[in-house]
C-alpha cells in the first residue's frame, strides 16, 4: 500500500503528535465531536467471522475488514496493483518462483481480547503460518485449503497425517513454512508459482491468534462469533442475520492516505477530497442485512443507508444509458461503475453422450448452439443491460484480459442452421432436428430454481426453437446443481466464476483436465490445453504467457466445449455525503479508505 | 380431567413420529446435499467426503434417523451446518422479534374481527352489511406481496409515517417504531378473512331459539348480542384463534424480509436456502408440538367457556 507510516516521521513531529493526543485525550468526551457512521447494507444474509470457513462474500466484506492479509490492493490503481498490507514489503521472489521470503510489520497488535489475557498481543508470522495450517485440519474442512493444496512442502502431509491419526499438529514444522524469525517468513514452494502474492491478499489467508481459535472455537475448531483480527475494525455490535456493527480499531497502525491514481477526472476528485488523512476516517460501519430489493431502494432513496449495492433488478431504478439518471445525479448521488472480475460462460458437457466428445460431428453442434445464442439479448432480458459481451476466458480488470482478442464464435444464426445441416443433423416433418443417425435430439438445460434462472431458460428455448432444437429445463436448487455438475451429469448451463485472485490464472484454471470433478464445468479434458495450461503455471504473468492463454482460447472455441458471454457491472451508489469513492474491483469492501461528510 | 390430558399427550406420540419420519423423508429426498454448497467452489470429492463425515450425512439413514430422534428427545438439536450457531440460540434469539409483530398483530386481529363481526351482525342483510363483505372479498383476494409493497412505499417511504425498515435493541423502540407498520399490514391483510368468518359464526346463533328467547324476556340487543351471543359464538372463535397460534412460532416471514425484522420466519427461509437440516428439523418438530399442545389447549378452554362440554 502506499502510505506512510506516523513511525517514520521525525521525532519532534512524533512528540508533538504524542502532546496533541495527550491533549486530546482529557478534553471532554463531547469536545471529540460526532463520531462517523457509515451505513451500509447486504442483501443476504452473512454466515460466521471465521476466515477459514467462511466462504460467502458478504462475510468476506467483514472479515476482510477485522483481520489483515499479508498483501492487499492499492485502492485506485487500474489495473490492480499488489501492495503490502500487513507485510513490511512485497515479496522477495526467487528466479524459479519457489522460494518466497516475507518480511511483516513490527509492531502491529491484535485487538484485546479476554483471551489474550490481559497483554497486548503482537502479530507474528507464527499466526500466519498457524492459520495457514488450519486450512488443512480436516476437522474444520476448510473450503479454501485449494489456496496451498499441493503447493508448500510439507502442508499436504500434516493434513494427510491427520487423517490417519485423527489429530492436526498444529506444534508440528512444515518444511515449507520456514520461520527464519517472528516477523520473516521463507515459504518453500513445490513448484513454481507467481501468483502466490495474490493468493496472499485473499481473505482466507488471513492471520488468527491461536489463543483466540483455542479460547472461543466449537467442537470443530471454526470461531465463527469473536473475530479477533488486527485489521481497521473490529466487531461492535452482531445480531445474526439482521445487523453488524463495527467499530474502528484503535489499537490498529497509523496510516496516512496517499494513494496516487491514474489521473482520471475520478481518481483527482478522489485524492483531493482524502490525501493526507489517517485511515481509517469512519468511526462506525453500521450494516444491515436487507434481502428484499425495494426495501434496500426505499432504504437509499430515504437517505437511511449510505453506500449501496444497486444489483440486477434494481438497476434501471438508477442507471439510464450506463449513467446515473438525472434526479438522482442532481441530488449529488454518486455512481461507481465498473466491471466486476468475473465471467459468464455457456458450457456444454463434453463427457455426455449427445452434447459431447470431440468428433466433428459433435463440434459442429456445440458450435452452432454456441453462434445461435444472441448474448446481447439475454444480458438485455436476464440482466437488464448490466452486462459487457466479453470474447476471451479472462474477465476485464484481471491480469492477462486481452481486449482486441475476438472469439470465432459470433452470433450468426443463419452460419449455425447450415453448419447443422452439413453435418447431418437433419429436420423432420415436425421442424425438430434429430441426430445423424436419426435418433432424437433433445438437449437439457440447466438452471437454478429461481427468477434469473427461469429467464435464462426461457431465452435458451428462444435460441434452440431457432435451430429446430428440442430443450427442456431442469431447474434445480444450487446444492444439487453443484453435486450434479461436478458429477459430470449437467448436459450445458451458464456457469459463472468470480475471481479468487485478479490474474488468469484463475479463469484458465477452469479448463483444465485434472480440474474435471472440482471447477472444470464442461468436463473438458484437451490434452492440447491441458499441455499449455500447465506450461502457463510455471511463467509469470506477460506476453509469452498470453501467447498460451491465447491458444487455450481458441482450443475452446474450436472444440466448442465452451462460448465466452459476458461479464456483469457492478453499480454502486453513494450519498453525497460520502467521500473519496470508488468501487474496488477486488477488495470487498473499501470502508477504510474513504471518509463520510456528517454536515451532509 | 386428568386422564384425559394423559390420553392425549399419549395420542401425540405417533403423530409426532409421523412427523419426524416425514420431516427426515423429505429432506433427504429433496433437500439436496450441503456438503457442495460449504464445500467450496474448488472442492474436490476428498473433501466432500470430509465435510459430510462432520456432518454426519455420509451414516446410513437408519443413524440419521436415531440421532434426529435422540436429539428430539434431548432438546438438543446441535449448530447450524452453515453458521454454527447453536440451534437453540437461533429460536430462542429469533423468536422475540417475530412475536414482538404476532402477538400484538394476533390480540389486533382478534378485537377487531369479533367487534366488526357483531357489528356487521346487528346490520345483517342490509346495504352496509353487503358493502363490508364485498370490501372483504376484494380485500382477500389482494395479495400480502400488494399490502407490503403499497404500505411500505406509501406510509414509509413518501409520508415517513414509519422507518422503510429495521429494528432496535429495545423492546418498547421495536413495538412502537418498527413494528407498527409490520402490525398494521398484518392486520389489513387478515381482517378481511377473520371478520367473514366471525360474522359467519355470529350470524350461526342469532338465529338460535335461545336469542329469540332472550328477546322475549325484554334483553335489549347489546346484552343479546355481548352477552348471550358472543359465548356461543366463542368456540368456534376460539378453535380458530388457537388453531393460529402454532403459526406464530414460524413467524411471518414476508413481513419480516421486506421491514428487517430478525425473526423466526427469515430464519426458516434462510435455512431451506442454505439446506441448514438441523434448523429445518429443529422448528418443524417444535411447531408440531406446539400445534399438538396448542389443540389440547383449545379443548381444554372449551370446557372453560361452555361448562356443557364434557371432555371423554
Amino acid at each position: 500500500m502506499r502510505y506512510r507510516y506516523a513511525m517514520n516521521f521525525p521525532r519532534c513531529t512524533q512528540l508533538a503528535i504524542a502532546g496533541l493526543v495527550g491533549v486530546l485525550a482529557i478534553l471532554p468526551a463531547g469536545a471529540a465531536g460526532p463520531l462517523k457512521t457509515l451505513r451500509y447494507i447486504f442483501p443476504a444474509a452473512e454466515t460466521g467471522f471465521d476466515p477459514a470457513v467462511a466462504r460467502d462474500l458478504y462475510t468476506g466484506h467483514v472479515t476482510q475488514a477485522i483481520f489483515e492479509t499479508l498483501y492487499s490492493y492499492d485502492y485506485l490503481a487500474r489495473p490492480v496493483l499488489l501492495v503490502p498490507h500487513a507485510a513490511s514489503g512485497l515479496p522477495e521472489v526467487s528466479n524459479d518462483g519457489k522460494t518466497y521470503t516475507i518480511r511483516l510489520k513490527k509492531g502491529q497488535y491484535f485487538t484485546p481480547d479476554p483471551a489474550f489475557k490481559g497483554k497486548r498481543r503482537e502479530l507474528t508470522m507464527a499466526d500466519y503460518v498457524y492459520s495457514w495450517k488450519r486450512l488443512f485440519d480436516p476437522k474444520l474442512a476448510s473450503p479454501h485449503s485449494w489456496l496451498f493444496e499441493g503447493k508448500v512442502v510439507g502442508l499436504d502431509q500434516l493434513a494427510a497425517d491427520a487423517k490417519k491419526t485423527g489429530k492436526f499438529d498444529y506444534d508440528k514444522a512444515v518444511a515449507g513454512l520456514e520461520l527464519v524469525d517472528p516477523y520473516t517468513l521463507r515459504i518453500h514452494l513445490t513448484q513454481t508459482d507467481f501468483n502466490l502474492g495474490m493468493i496472499l491478499a485473499h481473505e482466507p489467508t488471513v492471520a488468527l491468534a491461536r489463543e483466540v481459535v483455542e479460547k472461543y472455537g466449537d467442537i470443530n475448531g471454526a470461531v465463527h462469533g469473536n473475530p479477533v483480527g488486527t485489521g481497521h475494525y473490529k466487531l461492535g455490535q452482531w445480531v445474526r442475520g439482521n445487523r453488524i456493527v463495527l467499530e474502528k480499531n484503535t489499537e490498529h497502525h497509523a496510516e496516512v492516505w496517499d494513494f496516487k491514481g491514474n489521473g482520471t477526472p475520478d481518481d483527482q476528485r478522489i485524492i483531493a477530497q482524502m490525501k493526507g488523512k489517517t485511515i481509517p476516517q469512519i468511526d462506525r460501519i453500521d450494516i444491515r442485512v436487507m434481502v428484499e430489493d425495494q426495501s434496500r431502494w426505499l432504504s437509499f432513496q430515504s437517505g437511511g443507508v449510505d453506500l449501496f449495492w444497486l444489483d440486477g433488478p434494481l438497476a434501471p431504478k438508477a442507471i439510464l444509458n450506463g449513467k446515473l439518471r438525472p434526479e438522482l445525479a442532481a441530488k449529488g448521488v454518486q455512481l461507481s461503475r465498473q466491471i466486476d472480475p468475473e465471467i459468464t460462460y455457456y458450457y456444454w458437457n463434453m463427457q455426455d453422450p449427445v452434447v459431447g466428445g470431440f468428433s466433428k460431428e459433435k463440434i459442429a453442434l456445440r458450435r452452432a448452439i454456441a453462434m445461435a445464442h444472441n448474448v446481447d439479448e439475454e444480458i438485455s432480458i436476464v440482466w437488464n443491460g448490466q452486462a459487457q459481451r466479453v470474447d476471451y476466458p479472462i474477465p476485464p480488470g484481471v491480469v492477462g484480459h486481452d481486449p482486441a482478442y475476438r472469439s470465432i464464435l459470433q452470433y450468426d444464426p443463419a452460419l449455425a442452421n447450415k453448419l447443422l445441416d452439413r453435418f447431418g443433423y437433419k429436420k423432420g416433418k415436425d421442424g425438430w432436428r434429430t441426430l445423424p443417425d436419426g435418433k432424437p435430439l433433445v438437449i437439457s438445460y440447466t438452471s437454478r430454481n429461481e427468477a434469473s434462472g427461469v429467464l435464462m431458460a426461457e431465452v435458451w428455448r428462444k435460441t434452440y426453437n431457432a435451430l429446430g432444437i428440442r430443450m427442456e429445463n431442469k431447474r434445480m436448487i444450487f446444492s444439487d446443481l453443484l453435486q450434479a455438475e461436478k458429477l459430470c451429469k449437467v448436459q450445458s448451463r451458464n456457469y459463472q466464476w468470480m475471481a479468487d485472485y485478479p490474474d488468469g490464472d484463475n479463469f484458465m484454471q477452469l479448463h483444465y483436465g485434472p480440474n474435471v470433478n472440482q471447477n472444470n464445468a464442461a468436463c473438458f479434458a484437451d490434452p492440447e490445453v491441458d499441455k499449455l495450461y500447465a506450461q502457463s503455471q510455471k511463467m509469470p504473468a506477460g506476453p509469452e504467457r498470453d501467447v498460451l492463454y491465447h491458444r487455450i482460447a481458441r482450443r475452446i472455441e474450436v472444440t466448442g466445449a465452451a462460448r465466452m458471454a459476458y461479464s456483469r457491472f457492478r453499480n454502486m451508489l453513494a450519498q453525497p455525503a460520502v467521500l473519496g469513492y470508488t468501487k474496488h474491483p477486488i477488495l470487498h469492501q473499501e470502508w477504510a479508505y474513504i471518509d463520510i461528510d456528517p454536515s451532509k | 380431567m386428568f386422564a384425559y390430558i394423559l390420553r392425549r399427550l399419549w395420542q401425540m406420540l405417533p403423530t409426532m413420529a409421523g412427523v419426524v419420519l416425514l420431516v427426515f423423508l423429505l429432506f433427504n429426498w429433496v433437500g439436496g446435499d450441503p456438503a457442495y454448497i460449504l464445500a467450496g467452489k474448488m472442492a474436490n470429492a476428498d473433501e466432500i467426503e470430509n465435510i459430510r463425515r462432520q456432518l454426519g450425512t455420509d451414516q446410513p439413514y437408519y443413524v440419521q434417523l436415531w440421532i434426529f430422534i435422540k436429539q428430539i428427545v434431548t432438546f438438543d438439536f446441535g449448530n447450524a451446518w452453515s453458521t454454527g450457531e447453536a440451534v437453540s440460540s437461533i429460536i430462542s434469539s429469533r423468536l422475540g422479534p417475530s412475536l414482538t409483530v404476532l402477538i400484538p398483530l394476533t390480540i389486533l386481529e382478534t378485537f377487531f374481527g369479533i367487534a366488526l363481526a357483531l357489528a356487521i351482525a346487528f346490520v345483517r342483510g342490509s346495504l352496509t352489511d353487503r358493502g363490508v363483505m364485498i370490501a372483504c372479498t376484494v380485500g382477500m383476494s389482494i395479495s400480502i406481496l400488494v399490502y407490503i409493497i403499497v404500505f411500505q412505499y406509501f406510509f414509509a417511504y413518501k409520508m415517513g409515517l414509519f422507518p422503510v425498515q429495521g429494528w432496535g435493541d429495545g423492546f418498547a423502540e421495536n413495538l412502537l417504531r418498527y413494528a407498527t407498520l409490520p402490525i398494521l399490514i398484518g392486520l389489513a391483510v387478515s381482517i378481511a378473512p377473520t371478520l367473514r368468518l366471525y360474522r359467519s359464526f355470529v350470524l350461526d346463533e342469532v338465529n338460535q331459539d335461545y336469542v329469540r328467547t332472550a328477546r322475549a324476556k325484554g334483553l335489549g340487543e347489546r346484552r343479546i348480542m355481548w352477552v348471550h351471543v358472543l359465548r356461543n359464538a366463542a368456540i368456534p372463535i376460539i378453535t380458530h384463534v388457537m388453531a393460529n397460534l402454532p403459526a406464530l412460532l414460524i413467524g411471518a416471514f414476508l413481513l419480516e424480509r421486506f421491514f428487517g425484522i430478525p425473526g423466526i420466519g427469515r430464519e426458516v427461509i434462510l435455512a431451506v436456502e442454505r439446506s441448514d437440516f438441523p434448523v429445518i428439523k429443529a422448528i418443524t418438530v417444535y411447531v408440531a408440538a406446539a400445534t399438538m399442545i396448542f389443540n389440547l389447549l383449545t379443548d381444554l378452554l372449551y370446557q372453560a367457556v361452555d361448562p356443557r362440554v364434557q371432555l371423554k
